[in-house]
């Protein structure tokens, strides 16, 4: 026990020495102490993740994680709310072309939209510098600069310039590339401090990368300077936690938690433990998985934990997509034999306990496109005797053996996944189950996500089915999955996501036409009828729409899940634990 | 003996350029580089954006040429740029390899300290109820996988007695008053990974401690040892347990060269920032830069230790010699 003792202390005095110069603390974390295992209270607040997270440049950084924690700091100039809607964020309003704040006019002989965005009057720089169009502008041109990767640089390239009102740098004239509808979408349109970053940008701009090495949210990202959300960044320790304290520069309502951490939990089996062992008081949408959260529910039921599990219907749509290249999936009877040979309601039920909906397309109940009218689109309600008919008027004869065969060949097919993603195993042994009782035979064929799609899925080298999700925004334009140039090839980088191969000339017309039509009426009428053709076609077999979970103290409030892109943390001010 | 140095520094430069030009291959034929996963993670990239990215990371060159630009940066003393984290790599391994080589080395000390004593007595007393007991122990150790073992111990000590926290490496945003306060809190941090990670190794260096000493208990010189009158304390130590060293050396050293490696499941299981974790994201996430400054440290880190190892077993038995 002394030997014990002896190096747990000898290690923790090592661990001491070199760990205190690690830390990026900032005087704002000073005089906090843990709570842990304390009682509740708007003095702090611990949140556990299970998913990395990177560098909070704004332009650069891509996880979700990231994306998550990065809201509590950093907005946009609008951005959809738990509702599903638009809102303005740091503008005053969203222009529109009925509020006449947004407008086409005609440029060198092409048409533009012109919109003027107003910032808020109160909107600052967590250091005090006003934030105005100038910091809109300045991230436009880091973003066009071949030097910075930034990933997608359609949503900064698509606004060809930005003026400031010279009477008002808060007022600035957003001219587009193009006419589009979807010109007030700047969910993801970040402002970067001109002030702060323009110095960097200009010495380091013109090498590779250069930008990115010596950024300040690289180099000190505790400035608070780099922030002007509700919450500043106080400490960041990659790969442990990151420290949030109340930003008192903000131009909303004071945030009413003292301090938020986030921490990072990588192994989700020990999320529940950390939760009841307070390391962490809460567990946000990028924790526990749907059966976990399923389990923990019954748990804190029985045992009268003081926790809720939050469900939220999302906009992630899990399917089967078929590789319509398959000799016998180019028969849209075997398609919506497949279809109607699945009953959805039961698996969801028996799977999900009822806590994700049965999936009827790819727009999702959220969206403002949705529907579920069978005027408009065509619905298959699980029916066994409709999916035989099918098969059996497409020459497939049930054999001894309970497969149906044609031409001396068995009607198989198979069905491929991430391995090691146990509900999608689970969906697999449920599908191969229904489709053998209708003949078809199924064989599962799982492989690590990397190889799914970095290679499967990408290069469309699955043979008949390829089971995953899409994780879509409301409204967003499906031309990039339907669109028959967006068929994955050689020839296009393999940049396009229609695994399919789905080949539809008028899906491909709708889908361009609907990237310009402004008549939002116009525009949920051509969705329709995209969804239309979509379901009579089948080509890809829906399954169900994903959930969000979280897991929340009993006490907390305001604390609302969205199911979209733009996470809860774009309301954090309003999370109370009093 | 310094031509002997020499030959094998000369030697392990040789192996590190061609293990880590073969690392760099494995990992380029590897399915999904990095702009590839971006483009699974995000519909809207275009095949502009896919083309652009390529040549913006040197993806669009031949393995070689990357591997020369690779070699050069680092010549350079740049490690190079996370793609995952986005930092530099120094910044981002050197705390990593920090904590890795604190609860590497709490481990192995903590291990060391209990195995071999306990393994010595056992060959000692060969057949005793100790030597059972301590023997069915040690398979149960070395048997016990490591995720489970991590989540016992943290349902028993972190969630039902509440002693210990279930994860981190201290108490996030806590001010400590002093130095004291500060040790008390990560060594309590330290506790379980060490005790998840020494179970396994006090039970398979216990054996090979054990085994070592019982065959050398078994040789002449320790019966013409006692047979000089020679007092047991001696004879063990100074005519045994030397004899005894050659292959603890071997075991040792080569545990030592994985300090910095990390230990994956234990780091994953307690949430402690490792490089074992790190390593992986790196290598999942196509991160080239991290894993291949990894491998490289964990390559170098075997070799060195071998080389340790080899001029130990000259001073543990002056037979052996560097000629």
């Amino acid at each position: 026990m002394k030997k014990l003792a002896f190096v747990l202390v000898a290690a923790a005095i090592l661990n001491t020495a070199c760990t205190k110069k690690d830390s990026t603390g900032t005087s704002a974390s000073a005089g906090a102490t843990s709570s842990t295992n304390s009682k509740l209270s708007n003095a702090e607040l611990k949140i556990g993740i299970s998913q990395e997270f990177e560098n909070f440049n704004p332009l650069i950084s891509t996880m979700m994680a990231t994306t998550y924690m990065s809201r509590m700091s950093i907005r946009t100039l609008d951005s959809i709310n738990a509702d599903g809607k638009w809102i303005p964020v740091l503008a005053k309003e969203i222009p529109t072309f009925e509020n006449k704040k947004a407008v086409i006019k005609k440029i060198g002989g092409k048409d533009h939209v012109v919109a003027v965005w107003e910032i808020l009057d109160n909107a600052m720089w967590g250091d005090g510098t006003p934030l105005t169009c100038a910091d809109f502008e300045f991230a436009s041109k880091v973003a066009a600069s071949p030097n910075v990767s930034v990933a997608d640089k359609e949503t900064y390239s698509q606004v060809e310039k930005i003026e400031a009102d010279p009477k008002n740098p808060k007022k600035c004239t957003f001219t587009y590339d193009k006419v589009r509808w979807d010109f007030y979408m700047l969910g993801t349109f970040f402002p970067l401090p001109k002030h702060l970053e323009e110095p960097i940008f200009k010495k380091y701009g013109s090498i590779k990368e250069g930008y990115e090495k010596n950024s300040l949210y690289t180099k000190d990202p505790t400035n608070p300077g780099l922030y002007h959300g509700a919450y500043l960044v106080s400490e960041i320790q990659l790969g442990d936690h990151v420290t949030f304290t109340p930003n008192p520069k903000f131009y909303g309502e004071a945030a009413k938690i003292k301090k938020i951490i986030v921490k990072l939990i990588p192994n989700t089996g020990t999320l529940e433990a950390n939760l009841r062992s307070g390391t962490i008081d809460l567990i946000s949408t990028m924790g526990l998985a749907l059966d976990q959260a399923l389990a923990f529910d019954k748990k804190i039921k029985e045992e009268k934990l003081g926790y809720e599990v939050l469900f939220q219907p999302s906009t992630v749509y899990e399917h089967i997509d078929l590789n319509l290249d398959n000799p016998f999936l180019k028969d849209v009877k075997v398609r919506k034999a497949l279809l109607y040979a699945i009953n959805k309601d039961d698996l969801v039920n028996a799977l999900f306990e009822g806590k994700q909906l049965p999936a009827l397309h790819l727009v999702t109940p959220k969206d403002a496109w949705y529907t579920d009218d069978p005027a408009k689109i065509t619905i298959y309600k699980y029916n066994k005797r409709e999916a035989d008919r099918l098969l059996d008027e497409a020459g497939w004869k049930m054999g001894a053996d309970g497969y149906r065969m044609k031409d001396g060949k068995k009607l198989s097919f198979t069905i491929m996944t991430t391995a090691g993603n146990k509900t999608r195993e689970l969906v697999q042994v449920y599908l191969q189950n229904q489709w053998k009782q209708v003949g078809i035979e199924v064989s599962a064929k799982n492989e690590p996500a990397r190889v799914f799609f970095g290679e499967t899925t990408k290069k469309r080298k699955f043979d008949s089915m390829a089971l995953f999700a899409w994780v879509s925004s409301p409204e967003s334009s499906p031309k990039v999955t339907l669109h028959s140039s967006k068929i994955p090839s050689a020839k296009n980088g393999y940049s396009g996501q229609n695994q399919m191969g789905w080949v539809n000339k008028n899906v491909d017309d709708l889908t361009t036409k609907l990237e310009a039509e402004l008549d939002p009426a116009k525009r949920i009428k051509m969705v329709h009828e995209i969804l239309k053709y979509y379901t009579d076609e089948v080509p890809v077999l829906p399954l169900y729409y994903r959930s969000d979970v979280a897991v929340i103290p009993t006490q907390m409030k305001n604390y609302r899940l969205t199911g979209h892109q733009f996470p809860e943390t774009n309301e954090v001010e309003k999370w109370t634990l009093e | 003996m310094t031509t002997y140095i020499l030959r094998r520094i000369i030697q392990t430069l040789v192996l590190l350029v061609v293990l880590s030009y073969l690392c760099f291959n494995l990992m380029t034929l590897m399915p999904g580089d990095p702009v590839e996963l971006m483009i699974s993670s995000n519909p809207k990239i275009t095949a502009e954006d896919v083309a652009r990215l390529r040549e913006f990371y040197g993806l669009d060159q031949p393995t070689y040429v990357r591997y020369q630009r690779w070699v050069s940066t680092i010549l350079e003393g740049d490690l190079g740029f996370s793609r995952t984290y986005r930092i530099p790599v120094s910044e981002m391994l050197g705390p990593s390899l920090k904590y890795t080589f604190i609860l590497s080395m709490s481990s192995l000390f903590l291990s060391l300290l209990i195995a071999i004593p306990l393994g010595i007595y056992c060959a000692l007393r060969p057949n005793s109820k100790f030597d059972y007991i301590v023997n069915l122990l040690s398979f149960a150790g070395i048997s016990a996988p490591s995720f489970w073992l991590g989540i016992v111990l943290i349902i028993i000590f972190s969630v039902k007695l509440g002693w210990l926290p279930a994860g981190g490496y201290q108490t996030t945003g806590m001010v400590y008053e002093n130095i004291f306060s500060e040790i008390l809190d990560k060594a309590k941090y330290l506790i379980l990974p060490v005790l998840s990670l020494s179970i396994q190794s006090i039970g398979r260096f216990s054996r090979f401690a054990r085994s070592a000493m019982l065959e050398v208990m078994r040789n002449d010189y320790i019966r013409t040892a006692r047979a000089k009158g020679l007092t047991e304390r001696v004879v063990i130590w100074r005519h045994g347990f030397r004899n005894a060293l050659i292959p603890l050396i071997t075991i040792v050293t080569l545990s030592l060269s994985s300090v910095f490696s990390g230990a994956l499941i234990t780091e994953t299981f307690f949430a402690y920032p490792g490089a074992g974790r790190l390593i992986y994201t790196s290598i999942i996430g196509n991160d080239f830069n991290v894993a291949m400054v990894a491998f490289i440290i964990s390559i170098a880190m075997v070799l060195v230790m071998s080389l340790i190892a080899d001029l130990l077993y000259g001073v543990a038995d002056p037979r052996i010699s560097y000629e």
